[in-house]
């Protein structure tokens, strides 16, 4: 699971209001090599929640000089860029949870695949 | 010096030599040119197609044998005499009509992969001709299989053998007897005098007052399974008419022996053989059986159960006449793992489904016939799921870069690497198909499709291709496309695609239909034409759907379909296992297995239908596609309440 997955996701559990975002409770993390494409990066910034990308970063152990907020003029900025580009492409998770922050149901990560199926009781 | 011999002779000791070589090689038997009392007959296999009855008219020429061994699927056979046959080593014989060539050579031993004898399962006994052939006509013409009787016996076409119930019908639903409502026919008067045998026989001390006629045809058989404990009491009588068949019986620890029935045996089942291990009949064209020869008794061997002296039985017309007592009081046996009254599970046979009528029945019947399938099939299905179809990879390619496209149902990801410029994330319910996405380093998660773990209006697109007609009832369909417009930003659009009731559009077959000659075709249903000009929703869409009581019924590939609700065949082709013999008709190849999977298909409009029910979204577009109907969703681009 990379960041930018986490990013998307949040808890279902039924009933809980704030599922999002996930707590990241990793065992194994890896680091891929993935081109960096500027212009795609610049794209996704605006489709993120940056404050849940800096926690999960955190999270990770991964944050470095993540900035707490966007910074002005990003597009142009490829230091950022490839800052933000490491962490949600390049970062990967693949054992360990994610756990719902209200309900503290766990789902669990293997081979790099989160299962977020629910049970009957908690669809 | 002096000549060896004439070049056709050196011919053939070449031949032997090779023979023996390659016989010590692949089969570790090693030949001798010492005279010894056994023989190794090269090329006189059961494996070679040579039979018993041939091999021994050949080699009786040759003189007196004492045994004659044949392993099953193995080209060779082994003779020993009293005595060395020296003038036999060498030897070379047409067998077979001139059609295979025998080499004979000696061997220091009889390599045996002879068993100890296995024994019959406890409590079983078989009683060889028990009626006379006359008696045997008799019973036979007694069971009136013509429809004219259905009022008075309960005579079910069964999809392989027929079977006839005398006195109470068995039911094969729940396998358990209706003791309450006794058929009007009794057992047959004719079977009085074998039934009163059985008793002075002291097989059985109380009559029964069930009868079961099976009539099994070539080819035809009768899974492994315990009769239920509850239903009958512990004797269990079968009279075996016409052609001889092999049962087999096993037992859980995973004992396999085989039975052979001839015609006119009685076979006895009680206790442990009744109880406890399964009896079955493969359906088979030809059955390995144990060889007997009128003329050399010492040649017969004493059953299947070894492994000499077999042969191969072609299968003819055997009718049984299975007699048993009805149980009144719970059964007590002493094997309670397998009784039902002693808390077992009752050992139902996997009955079709019924269109389920709740969500929860709605959830086990996908359970079963969608996600178990698709999880045991994933890899075989990934490799005939790999052309993306051209009409999603234009709505694919039609979206805007960086754009978040959800892709619900994704399975092996075929959808996920289209768009390079689209942020896509795919989720599936099978692990097995989402494990494949990873391999290709796609971002997938396991996930219901009802239910998908994102939030609320994030998505710039999201397709669903060949899902939604997996889900049981309206509610569920419906359900599924709410969930895709959720997770849909205002102005969002959604593409889905799901399999049509109508196969042929336009007087185009679709490309499903067209592969005819395709191995084990899995492909959608027959053709119901449908016509371009009606593209606005039907108003009223018929009801096709005749499923009778309501339970589902499985589809032939390639034909038309009857029916919406059908549960459709998939053929699991696996790697060939390397090395397995071809042996001919006589050997039980591993059937390959069949998987079915539920599909509600959709006819014209009635995708349309269910998306005009879901508020704040449009159908933008709607088409047919290779035998799907398709329907591109537009939410609106303000959220209205």
């Amino acid at each position: 699971m990379k960041l930018l997955t986490h990013n998307m996701l949040t808890s279902h559990v039924k009933g809980v209001t704030k599922g999002y975002p996930l707590l990241i409770k990793a065992t194994e993390v890896k680091m891929n090599e993935v081109e960096f494409n500027p212009q795609f990066v610049s794209r996704m910034i605006p489709k993120l929640e940056w404050s849940a990308l800096v926690q999960a970063a955190d999270e990770l152990g991964q944050r470095q000089d993540l900035p707490g907020e966007l910074v002005p003029d990003y597009e142009k900025n490829e230091d950022f860029l490839k800052k933000v580009h490491r962490l949600l492409l390049e970062v990967e998770v693949i054992e360990g949870c994610l756990q719902c922050p209200e309900s503290g149901r766990e789902f669990p990560i293997s081979r790099g695949i989160p299962n977020m199926l629910l049970s009957e009781d908690e669809a | 010096g002096e000549s060896s011999g004439t070049i056709e002779e050196k011919k053939v000791l070449k031949r032997q030599i090779k023979a023996s070589h390659t016989l010590l090689k692949h089969e570790g038997i090693s030949t001798t040119s010492q005279p010894t009392k056994s023989l190794v007959v090269a090329n006189g296999g059961l494996g070679n197609g040579v039979s018993r009855e041939e091999l021994s008219a050949v080699l009786k020429e040759m003189g007196e044998l004492e045994t004659l061994i044949m392993h099953p699927h193995k080209p060779y056979a082994f003779v020993t005499s009293h005595c060395p046959h020296v003038h036999l080593n060498g030897e070379k014989l047409q067998c077979g009509g001139n059609s295979v060539t025998l080499y004979l050579s000696f061997v220091d031993s009889v390599t045996c992969e002879e068993e100890a004898s296995v024994p019959l399962p406890e409590g079983l006994v078989l009683v060889e001709d028990f009626v006379s052939p006359e008696e045997e006509a008799q019973l036979l013409a007694a069971i009136d299989w013509s429809s004219a009787n259905d009022d008075i016996t309960a005579q079910k076409a069964l999809k392989h053998r027929r079977v006839k119930h005398y006195g109470f019908e068995f039911r094969y639903d729940n396998n358990n007897v209706d003791k309450d409502k006794p058929l009007p026919a009794g057992i047959p008067q004719e079977c009085l005098p074998a039934l009163e045998l059985c008793v002075r026989n002291k097989h059985i001390n109380i009559m029964p007052d069930q009868l079961t006629v099976n009539q099994y045809e070539s080819g035809q058989g009768i899974p492994p399974h315990v009769d239920t404990h509850s239903a009958f009491e512990d004797t269990i009588m079968s009279l075996s008419l016409g052609a001889q068949t092999v049962m087999e019986f096993r037992h859980p620890d995973g004992r396999l022996v085989p039975v052979v029935l001839p015609g006119r045996s009685l076979l006895v089942m009680k206790g442990e053989s009744r109880y406890l291990w399964t009896h079955g009949i493969t359906p088979r064209k030809f059955d390995t059986v144990p060889a007997c020869d009128p003329q050399s008794p010492a040649l017969t061997p004493p059953d299947v159960r070894t492994h000499s002296n077999l042969t191969l039985s072609k299968r003819g017309t055997r009718t049984s006449l299975t007699f048993r007592k009805i149980r009144h009081e719970p059964c007590r046996c002493a094997f309670p793992s397998a009784c039902d009254s002693q808390g077992a599970p009752s050992t139902s046979p996997p009955s079709p489904p019924s269109l389920p009528r709740c969500h929860d029945d709605a959830a086990q019947l996908e359970e079963e016939y969608v996600h178990r399938v698709y999880d045991a099939i994933a890899s075989h299905f990934s490799s005939t799921r790999h052309s993306p179809w051209p009409q999603v990879c234009h709505f694919l390619s039609s979206l805007p870069p960086g754009s978040v496209l959800a892709d619900v149902g994704c399975g092996n990801g075929k959808y996920l690497g289209v768009s390079t410029e689209v942020i896509a994330v795919g989720c599936d319910r099978s692990s097995a198909l989402i494990q494949i996405c990873a391999e290709r380093g796609f971002q997938a998660f396991v996930s219901d499709a009802l239910s998908v773990p994102l939030r609320s209006a994030t998505c710039d697109a999201c397709i669903s291709i060949a899902v939604i007609h997996h889900f049981s009832t309206q509610e569920r369909r419906l359900a599924a496309v709410r969930e895709l417009v959720r997770l849909l930003k205002p102005g969002g659009r959604a593409l889905i695609y799901v399999w049509a009731f109508e196969q042929e559009y336009n007087k185009q077959r679709s490309k499903y239909l067209k592969e005819q000659n395709k191995e084990h075709p899995e492909n959608h249903s027959p053709i119901n034409k449908a016509s371009e000009d009606s593209h606005r929703p039907v108003d009223n869409i018929q009801d096709v759907s005749k499923v009778t009581d309501g339970k589902l019924s499985v589809h032939t590939n390639r034909t038309s379909f009857n029916t919406q609700d059908l549960l459709v065949p998939w053929h699991l082709k696996e790697g060939k296992r390397q090395g397995e013999e071809e042996s001919g008709e006589g050997s039980e190849s591993s059937p390959v297995p069949v998987f079915h999977r539920y599909y509600h298909v959709f006819q014209q409009g009635e995708l349309e239908l269910l998306c005009g029910q879901v508020a704040g979204v449009k159908v933008q577009s709607s088409y047919h596609d290779q035998g799907n109907w398709c329907v591109i969703l537009e939410k609106d681009s303000i959220e209205m309440n």
